[in-house]
């Protein structure tokens, strides 16, 4: 009878611990799709970051994180920090902070410290009833002589319609002394992402094609609330530009107006943009930016079909493979006999390189890259 | 076994809870007189194996009473599992029609008077479809469900931007207004903003049809990401659903459609539909919207046989 009793119970502890494993173990099987992104800091980058030249800085969860030597350093809390841009020494960081209602400017040094708030975007608190009185400020960008804060400010807006427009403030002054530099197409969104370039700015417009489609192009203007033009055309949909360090290319990103996203170069003479050649198409690709010696681009897309988006390398060698080498002279003077045949040599592919694994960068925030 | 089920439990007991929702179709007044230019009683759909859903979405905060709520997202969905086709239909959700319960209104209301039933036989008998079954989504649910599956990646069209934007998810009034920015491009989208991407429409010319298309294309992006899922993620969405999903479909039903969703994965097989100008005009009353019928019905019987 004791016997009986004693197997019972230890059939039943078998069936407990049986059980808990089973529970547990089903719960380490759920899909790495449904796993929150690591912390830049947390997670471990390929061994490939630690070929990146410079300093990156990318923007995770309201983070701004630096990215040099193959580590990641945390440089801002998570509290609504974004787009990091550089000062052209490299010796300050110009990003956003945004909160719920609106979104600021600030100067931040090399490890975070805020150094100062450009714009003061908050509706004051006799205003504060209405939200229409706060306004954003997005994609800050200085100048190349670092005098010029240029940005999307959501100013005018008229009611139900907000629209970003690309405004340009003295960096030492106010938005008081700002100056609006385009015309916003009413109820799209607006004009965002300005690039200062010679002789004017390059941004993205939105704007409704026409097949009434909401689209974004490229468009540059050289003047101050003048037209401007297009510089893409709006079946290409195409947004976030970054220029070369040389100034001769532009890299963008375009959707032909489906939910795919193309890493597209373009050549550009300061005035219009050349042939288009996707140099990637498997991929939903965004922000891309340049190294600054050139060596390659920078960019974010998802690791794993529909995941967080990851940081991702594009070597040079892949969008601009080296000149065949001319043939060297034979030595002993010239070949009097029949020509070899040359044998074909296979292209070398050079693909792009993953560089995280389990982040999630905002995708919606410019890279910056000091050399 | 037992851990099995105890695993389980919570994606059955959802299962259970929400699905084989009895449809009951109010009675009309016998008052108002039925004036829709289409047959009320439209046959079952010819192509073998071929349904019709009704998807509905819905606030669902403390504005309303428990389920007298307003449908502002209504999509017919078509789906052929032979050829693998789908069509999506969106319907305006200030589209003027009449209601099955009686009268004339927007159609968003027919569920407020008369829940899914009359959400079902209005569209049904206004637009000459045959509805098999509808799943109903509230507002909480699609953030959630988005949360659960770990976000979603868009390309979102244009910056989404409005200065007032309903608060009532997470605020404490719920007839506060918050400012939203959705910027514009490729990213990965967590519930609340995909929330915010597909519900504010004060910042789009195309106002509910812009907003319909931005839906269409949130759904798709789920569709998507559901192809990451495996069966061990269940209890996380199940738990993160409870009480935010109902449907008519059964559980026999669901149990027989999941592997057939897998199948569905050529995006040039979907069809997506948004009933612009010139299918409808506004001008109607109290800010409606009008439709065209003699327009919008062969498109309907053309995808929706």
């Amino acid at each position: 009878m004791i016997a009986r009793g004693v197997l019972g119970v230890a059939l039943a502890a078998v069936m407990l611990i049986c059980g808990t494993m089973t529970f547990l173990y089903l719960g380490t099987r759920t899909s790495k799709a449904t796993v929150p992104p690591a912390k830049p800091t947390a997670a471990t980058p390929r061994a490939q970051a630690q070929s990146l030249p410079g300093t990156l800085y990318l923007a995770q969860s309201g983070a701004i994180y630096s990215l040099s030597a193959g580590r990641f350093h945390q440089l801002t809390p998570e509290a609504g920090w974004t787009m990091p841009s550089l000062s052209p020494d490299g010796n300050s960081i110009i990003a956003v902070k945004q909160a719920r209602m609106s979104s600021d400017v600030y100067v931040l040094n090399r490890f975070g410290g805020v150094v100062r708030q450009v714009t003061n975007n908050a509706a004051p608190a006799r205003l504060a009833y209405d939200p229409g009185f706060n306004h954003w400020s997005f994609y800050p960008r200085l100048s190349a002589d670092g005098a010029t804060l240029w940005m999307a400010y959501d100013k005018p807006k008229y009611g139900y319609d907000v629209i970003l427009s690309i405004w340009a403030m003295p960096f030492g002054g106010t938005i008081a002394q700002g100056k609006l530099w385009t015309s916003a197409a009413d109820y799209t969104g607006g004009d965002v992402q300005p690039v200062p370039v010679s002789g004017g700015v390059i941004y993205t417009k939105y704007d409704y094609g026409p097949d009434l489609q909401l689209v974004g192009r490229l468009w540059f203007t050289n003047r101050a609330f003048s037209a401007g033009r297009a510089l893409t055309s709006p079946d290409e949909d195409c947004r976030n530009p970054s220029v070369s360090p040389d100034g001769t290319q532009i890299a963008m990103i375009c959707t032909y107006e489906k939910q795919v996203s193309y890493l597209v170069l373009a050549a550009w003479n300061g005035s219009t943009l050349g042939a288009r050649r996707a140099i990637i198409t498997n991929q939903m690709v965004a922000q891309p930016t340049w190294a600054p010696d050139g060596s390659g681009i920078a960019y974010l897309a998802p690791g794993v079909a529909a995941g967080p988006f990851q940081l991702w390398w594009l070597p040079r060698a892949a969008y601009a493979p080296p000149p065949t080498p001319a043939p060297t002279p034979t030595p002993g003077g010239p070949h009097n006999g029949p020509l070899p045949t040359p044998s074909p040599t296979a292209p070398v592919v050079v693909k792009p390189v993953q560089v995280t694994t389990n982040n999630g960068f905002d995708a919606t925030s410019p890279l910056a890259w000091r050399g | 076994m037992a851990g099995g089920l105890a695993y389980f439990l919570p994606a059955a007991q959802l299962a259970l809870d929400a699905t084989g929702q009895v449809i009951r179709v109010p009675t009309p007044s016998p008052t108002d007189l039925f004036t829709s230019p289409v047959p009320q009683s439209p046959s079952p759909s010819p192509t073998t194996g071929a349904f019709t859903v009704l998807l509905l979405g819905s606030d669902d905060d403390s504005k309303f009473e428990s389920d007298h709520v307003l449908t502002q997202s209504m999509i017919l969905v078509r789906i052929v599992p032979s050829t693998k086709e789908v069509t999506m239909l969106s319907i305006p959700r200030d589209l003027y029609v009449h209601l099955s319960p009686g009268g004339f209104g927007k159609i968003d209301g027919a569920y407020s008077y008369g829940g899914p039933g009359a959400a079902i036989a209005t569209v049904s008998q206004d637009f000459g479809v045959h509805i098999d079954d509808y799943i109903w989504v509230g507002l909480l649910g699609l953030i959630k469900v988005i949360d659960a599956i770990g976000g979603i990646d868009v390309v979102t069209s244009h910056p989404v931007m409005d200065d007032y934007y309903p608060a009532d998810v997470y605020g404490g009034w719920p007839y506060d207004f918050e400012r939203v920015a959705v910027l514009g491009g490729p990213q990965h989208l967590d519930g609340i903003h995909a929330m915010q991407y597909v519900r504010s429409r004060h910042g789009d010319l195309q106002s509910d049809f812009g907003r319909s298309q931005r839906q269409q294309q949130v759904l798709m992006a789920i569709r998507q990401k559901a192809h990451q899922l495996s069966p061990e993620d269940l209890p996380k969405l199940s738990s993160a659903i409870g009480g935010e999903l109902k449907t008519s479909i059964p559980l026999s039903r669901v149990a027989a459609l999941l592997p057939l969703a897998a199948g569905f994965d050529n995006p040039d097989q979907i069809r997506q539909i948004v009933l612009l100008p010139p299918y409808t005009h506004g001008d109607g009353p109290d800010g409606s919207i009008q439709p065209d019928w003699a327009r919008i019905l062969p498109l309907v019987h053309k995808y929706f046989p």
